[in-house]
């Protein structure tokens, strides 16, 4: 045992009062009553008032919301906006994409087919030798646009949940100036607590990095003025398909 | 450190620095001003506050057994955990880690541990450049300063102190825009942070359960650098980690607020250990420095303890009258505020810094917006008492003799009437020697010539209640 530990357990005068470590663990990691997770997805009468209040949220933030009835609308908007960018480093144009399925489906490659525009797809391997790591690191760099998809979409406050793991570059949505979110409105919760119950409920196989991302990347600290666009993406847009 | 002097003296010069104050007047009113009103957006029925008490107690009372899964979790993963006694030992332990990989250059993501443990001396003293890569801290470093505020580390500087260091030190064309200046800083520091090999940054909170730690920012540097560099190194005090997620829903929800009057911070990352085999990007190596540093020597005073409660969110500072007139370099430590004035002398020594506890007013205001209600005031007093009377167990010397003497006259004398009417008389007599230009005391002799230094004391009536009420018998009712 680490001296740190005896030391506070020499603090905290254990063992004590007969508690064993498995009653006080069951104590300190116990969970609330009503904390279970709730059992399915909002109900779809109530979609419409979520979306409401992410869409006031993201005004608030920065953040654009485009709502598109279907993929292929999805697809010629984000398209369109790829084509009405310029990068800020640099001069060629480049978007990462997740390697997923919502964003397959957009077919964007197709799109931009005749442009300047190349887009690439994170790509998908059981493991990454230095010189894949090193190529896959230089496109993001090189990447004017990030796209990706959201495991969560938080209502209350327009937060995205994104989790690590295969086909997810974690520098994808923080690299490039411009992040764009794809998010099926199947995936909205009410609030950071739901998203928090959501994430217990998956019985805490948590990946080994995840992230909320709530707006562009902003900054106020010169005289408490805000400012958008710090270190991470100054642009960011979240879509929303059905 | 500072010492009592320099206090003083800095005190001093910030008590008339009038563009210091409305500086910090801005995060009074962002922030300060509008704590409570927030807190009652995580709940409107019961006092948030006490709920957020109860997870940090628990957490506390607990703290091996929440430190034991967290390592596991994490140790689990690939990820490297080490529990350092001292400041010394952290920042061996961060040198060895760049020594290990070859480190030139280090991108650090704001942490007052980091100040606290001296390490951005240690890495430059090895010949490690390390980059300051919050604004705020990232302006401080360039001016060769230290932070003045927990959670804006430049509050200190207007926007044209800065466009002028920006235009000598990164040799940019003069201008006070913000949104120009942040440009400027984001394109130095982006080649900063995708060219360092080792990050390494704070943490908030953690979570036990699952193994991670929390990490908020707005900038994204954090992220920067937590994803970017080979290792990543994140220092976290022993008492900042939550058991479950569920506390983290009332705790970052009150933290966020507490500190930026934000319902979310723009990034909050859990990060749990180095990229897995099949993620394309993320560090190879992961290190959580788990520091002690004199905190198991506060959670073994239960008198104390609750200070170990504190997740550092920087709102006690913005309603603090004594910090808001003398700002954070008075203090000269890593903490400073009313956290600081009780924090510091139990880490550092309360007799070295027996100013630092003397200087607050005591006027409650922080423990009001303390988002896990800390009882700062309580524990000042307790300091002060320490100070008057000793504690072996704190190796604190009595060192107010004078003051403690002062007040156990008071005492003899206020308990014994006819020495108070003799000391009334005393006073009565001396008054009269005294200039009294309005009518009020200008300048008292001796010892209590402090008191009037800045303001008049109003002289002792002629005649006191007792002995009116002698004289007339209460006739009147
Ligand atoms: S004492 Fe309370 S208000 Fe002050 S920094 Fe700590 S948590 Fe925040």
């Amino acid at each position: 045992m680490s001296t740190v530990i005896e030391r506070i357990r020499k603090a905290l005068h254990i063992p004590q009062g007969g508690l064993s470590e498995d009653t006080r663990a069951n104590v300190v990691f116990a969970k609330g009553a009503g904390w279970a997770a709730p059992a399915g997805d909002v109900p779809a009468g109530d979609l419409p008032g979520l979306i409401a209040q992410i869409r006031t949220e993201a005004g608030h933030l920065n953040l654009q919301v485009h709502e598109c009835a279907s993929a292929e609308q999805c697809g010629a908007e984000l398209a369109a906006l790829a084509e009405g960018r310029r990068p800020e480093w640099g001069t060629a144009r480049q978007v990462m994409c997740w390697s997923d399925p919502v964003i397959q489906g957009l077919g964007l490659e197709a799109r931009l087919a005749g442009t300047d525009i190349s887009v690439r797809t994170v790509p998908e391997r059981e493991r990454f030798d230095e010189t894949e790591r090193a190529e896959f690191r230089r496109q993001v760099v090189d990447s004017y646009m990030g796209v990706t998809t959201a495991d969560l979409l938080v209502a209350d406050t327009a937060t995205l949940l994104l989790l690590g793991g295969r086909g997810r570059g974690r520098s994808v949505s923080l690299v490039p100036s411009i992040h764009v979110a794809v998010v099926p409105v199947g995936r909205i919760v009410r609030t950071f607590r739901d998203a928090l119950r959501r994430l217990d409920a998956r019985g805490l196989g948590l990946p080994s990095n995840m992230t909320f991302i709530t707006g562009p990347s902003k900054t106020a600290d010169i005289e408490a003025t805000l400012v958008h666009g710090a270190h991470g993406p100054r642009e960011m847009h979240l879509f929303l398909l059905p | 450190m500072n010492s009592p002097e320099d206090y003083r003296s800095s005190a001093g010069k910030a008590a008339a620095d009038t563009r210091l104050h409305s500086a910090l007047a801005k995060m009074r009113d962002k922030v300060g001003r509008n704590a409570l009103n927030l807190y009652t957006q995580v709940d409107a029925q019961a006092d948030p506050r006490l709920k957020a008490k109860d997870v940090r107690r628990k957490v506390v009372n607990n703290l091996d057994v929440v430190l034991t899964s967290l390592a596991a979790k994490i140790t689990g993963r690939g990820g490297h955990v080490h529990f350092a006694p001292t400041d010394l030992d952290a920042v061996e332990y961060c040198l060895g880690v760049a020594r290990r990989h070859g480190v030139r250059r280090v991108v650090k993501g704001k942490s007052m541990l980091s100040e606290e443990i001296g390490l951005n001396a240690a890495f430059e003293a090895a010949g490690i450049e390390t980059v300051e890569t919050d604004l705020g801290e990232y302006i401080v470093q360039l001016k060769g300063e230290t932070p003045s505020h927990i959670i804006a580390p430049a509050i200190h500087y207007s926007r044209e102190q800065v466009g002028e260091l920006f235009a000598e030190k990164l040799g940019e064309p003069y201008t006070s825009d913000p949104p120009t200046l942040t440009a400027m800083a984001r394109k130095a520091l982006r080649e900063k942070m995708l060219t360092a090999e080792m990050g390494v940054s704070g943490g908030n909170t953690a979570c036990a359960e699952t193994g991670h730690v929390t990490i908020v920012s707005n900038e994204g540097n954090i992220r920067m650098s937590s994803t970017m560099p080979r290792v990543h190194v994140v220092l976290l005090g022993i008492e900042k980690v939550a058991a479950t997620l569920e506390d983290h829903d009332v705790l970052l929800r009150m933290l966020t607020r507490a500190a930026a009057g934000q319902k979310i911070s723009t990034y909050v990352s859990y990060v749990g250990g180095p990229r897995l085999e099949d993620e394309p990007d993320g560090p190879e190596e992961f290190h959580l420095v788990l520091v002690d540093n004199g905190r198991t020597r506060i959670l073994g005073d239960p008198d104390f303890r609750e200070v170990l409660h504190c997740i550092r969110c920087g709102c006690c500072l913005n309603v603090c009258p004594v910090y808001l007139k003398i700002g954070g370099h008075s203090y000269g430590t890593p903490y400073c505020g009313p956290i600081g004035a009780v924090f510091t002398p139990l880490t550092r020594g309360v007799n070295e810094c027996h100013h630092l506890c003397q200087g607050e007013t005591l006027c409650g205001a922080c423990k009001q917006v303390c988002p896990v209600d800390n009882d700062l005031p309580r524990m000042l007093s307790l300091l002060r008492a320490k100070l008057a009377d000793g504690d072996p167990r704190w190796n604190v010397r009595p060192q107010s003799r004078g003051t403690k003497a002062a007040f156990a006259a008071w005492a003899w004398i206020m308990s014994r009437r006819p020495a108070l009417d003799l000391l009334l008389r005393l006073g009565r007599a001396v008054q009269r020697l005294l200039p009294k230009p309005s009518g009020w005391i200008r300048r008292l002799p001796g010892p209590l010539s402090g008191w009037t230094r800045g303001r008049d004391f109003p002289p002792l009536a002629k005649e006191s209640f007792t002995e009116r009420w002698a004289r007339t018998r209460g006739r009147k009712a």
